[in-house]
């Protein structure tokens, strides 16, 4: 009855810290990912404090400053389909060999010819959405509900994908016609710099330009952590529930020194088992246990992430991307992760074992001759 | 031989709720002999059974095992001594109800220095002799009274002791049982074992070599 109750508390605390810990790690390890197909620096226009449209001469100032190799100007915003909302990124396709975007499964990506032709690039997951494939074409609704028609041209793969899952890439001009963006004007300017210098350098030298606000690649995978961050509360939640668990096997390990347990080691004494025998039995004992209920838990934490999406954890995590549940979620295991899970339970259990083990063990044997009266 | 000098047990001495279960006992325990304690209930037989079984240490006294004391050794040395030579029977049986009956039998080995394997052949004869083989590996709640003492029996035995320790071991049995136990005891008694124990059954005292009454914790006379 013990073990089964140790065996069932880990096993919860387990599987749910499990699935958090490992979707968290994959979840950070696709924002790596993904800040690393990010310009080397995007600057965004501040007025009043908020961000704004930036005007395309801007592009000029921003040129000018020294270490900066090129400055191009994209659109984006979001766009519905059904009951989706997808990310619409506009590029200069004329200075497209400055972008990274990940690799392309199938088709290509965009080149100075789809300028204005209505060619997009699409995540996976909207292609599965939606069912399209190369060569076919998808109707996008503006905001103003005006139906604009687009041809797949390429397909992103599965690498970083929360970043590209539901990104629709197209030319700049077919965004600033999509959004109905005015002329002259633009979202924000993704900016290279020299590989002899270092953007946080250039970044620095930016930061004078009047009305600008400058984004680097550290700044975005803070942002991306602070967003898994946000949904940090669910994870104390669950941490908490696995110190629960630390907590009631404690408890059932100081039941052991209870009436029964007592008698049973009084027993075992007069046999001859000495205090550091039953120690190492109860040791054993604790340890094949937690090892058991945490592998079992931390096997049943992956197929409950990997294979079922983590029902009732997926919207928590994901919230902040805007993606749909069709979503699989970005499940990886690290050495670290699977050390912190064992040294979180395991060495708690060994703690609760050895002292309830100890107490029990100084028990007087005689208390097995006089069971009736113990 | 075992010699009982002057052994006084006081619980909780000094304090309000002072009981003296057993006061200035000297006997001397012969090898090869079933020495029996015996008197009313509350008497102190329980504790000279513990103490002289070396799982109880007396106020004052001493105890000599083959003309050595032995209450001055550690906890460690009686507990291996125990290990090597001691083998005890309870009055309520006490058998781990988590475990089958072969199981129990050998649960003692499972202290330091024994095999289990090595005792399988000597568990299959006790258990044998004492009509309780074809329930080996049944748990102990679906053994009778009588067969879960003949199997606490045999978890005695099973390293074939040299002091045997008894508590009432025929009080909660039937007479069938109660039978084989006489039986057993005097076939090691036969071998040279020494049985010490404790009983108000009389047919038990009929087969002992010595008697010792004891009242209020103290000897009242030996047969």
């Amino acid at each position: 009855m013990r073990s089964a109750v140790i065996i069932v508390t880990f096993l919860i605390a387990t599987t749910m810290v499990s699935a958090v810990l490992f979707t968290k790690e994959g979840l950070e390890r696709e924002a790596e990912i993904s800040v690393k197909t990010a310009p080397d620096l995007t600057v965004q226009y501040l007025k009043a404090g908020r961000v704004e449209l930036i005007p395309l001469e801007y592009a000029k100032t921003i040129a000018g400053v020294e270490g900066v190799k090129a400055v191009i100007p994209r659109i984006w915003g979001y766009a519905g389909i059904s009951t989706y909302t997808f990310t619409v990124i506009g590029l200069d396709t004329s200075s497209i060999q400055y972008t990274s975007f990940g690799s392309i499964e199938s088709g290509r990506f965009l080149t100075p010819d789809d300028a204005g032709k209505g060619n997009i690039v699409i995540g996976k997951l909207i292609a599965g959405l939606l069912n399209v494939k190369v060569g076919d074409d998808i109707i996008l609704l503006s905001e103003s509900v005006e139906a604009n028609k687009f041809h797949v041209v390429g397909l992103f793969s599965d690498a970083s994908s929360i970043y590209t899952a539901d990104m629709i890439v197209m030319s700049i001009q077919d965004a600033r016609q999509f959004f109905r963006m005015p002329d002259g004007y633009v979202t924000d300017f993704a900016v290279y710099v020299e590989d002899y210098e270092q953007p946080a350098n250039v970044a620095a030298k930016m930061s004078f330009l009047p009305n600008a606000r400058i984004l680097d690649q550290d700044l975005l995978l803070r942002g991306y952590k602070a967003a898994y961050g946000a949904r940090g509360g669910i994870f104390v939640t669950l941490w908490t529930i696995l110190l629960v668990g630390a907590a009631l096997v404690a408890f059932s390990q100081a039941v052991v020194v209870g009436h029964e347990s007592k008698f049973e080691v009084g027993l075992l004494k007069t046999f001859g088992f000495t205090t550091l025998d039953i120690i190492e039995v109860r040791l054993v004992e604790s340890l094949v246990l937690g090892f058991f209920a945490t592998s079992l838990g931390m096997i049943l934490g992956y197929v409950y992430a990997a294979y079922f999406n983590a029902p009732g954890l997926v919207d928590i995590l994901l919230g902040w991307a805007f993606l749909p549940r069709e979503f699989r979620l970005p499940v990886f295991i690290s050495w670290t992760s699977v050390f912190s899970i064992y040294a979180v339970t395991v060495i708690p259990l060994i703690i609760t074992t050895v002292v309830p083990a100890w107490l029990n063990a100084i028990t007087d044997p005689e208390l097995a001759m006089r069971r009736a009266a113990a | 031989m075992i010699e009982l000098r002057g052994i006084t047990k006081i619980y909780n001495k000094g304090k309000f709720n002072e009981v003296v279960a057993v006061q200035d006992i000297s006997m001397k325990i012969e090898d090869g002999s079933i020495v029996v304690l015996t008197g009313p209930s509350g008497c102190g037989k329980t504790t000279l059974l513990s103490i002289i079984g070396l799982i109880l240490t007396p106020t004052s006294g001493e105890i000599f095992y083959d003309g050595e004391s032995v209450l001055g050794y550690s906890d460690y040395w009686k507990t291996s001594f125990r290990r090597e030579n001691f083998g005890f029977v309870f009055q309520h049986i006490n058998l781990l109800p988590q475990y089958t009956a072969l199981e129990n039998v050998l649960l003692p080995l499972y202290a330091k220095d024994s095999d289990p394997a090595d005792f399988m052949e000597r568990a299959v004869e006790l258990l044998s002799k004492l009509g309780v083989m074809e329930r080996a590996n049944h748990l102990v709640e679906q053994l009778s009274g009588g067969e879960q003492q003949r199997v606490a029996f045999v978890r005695a035995l099973i390293k074939d002791p040299q002091y045997l320790f008894a508590d009432e071991p025929t009080v909660f049995v039937d007479e069938d049982t109660s039978r084989i136990i006489y039986r057993l005891l005097q076939d090691l008694r036969d071998k040279g074992k020494t049985i010490i124990v404790s009983t108000h059954d009389p047919e038990l005292i009929k087969i002992a070599d010595q008697i010792h009454r004891m009242d209020r914790g103290r000897l009242l006379q030996k047969k």
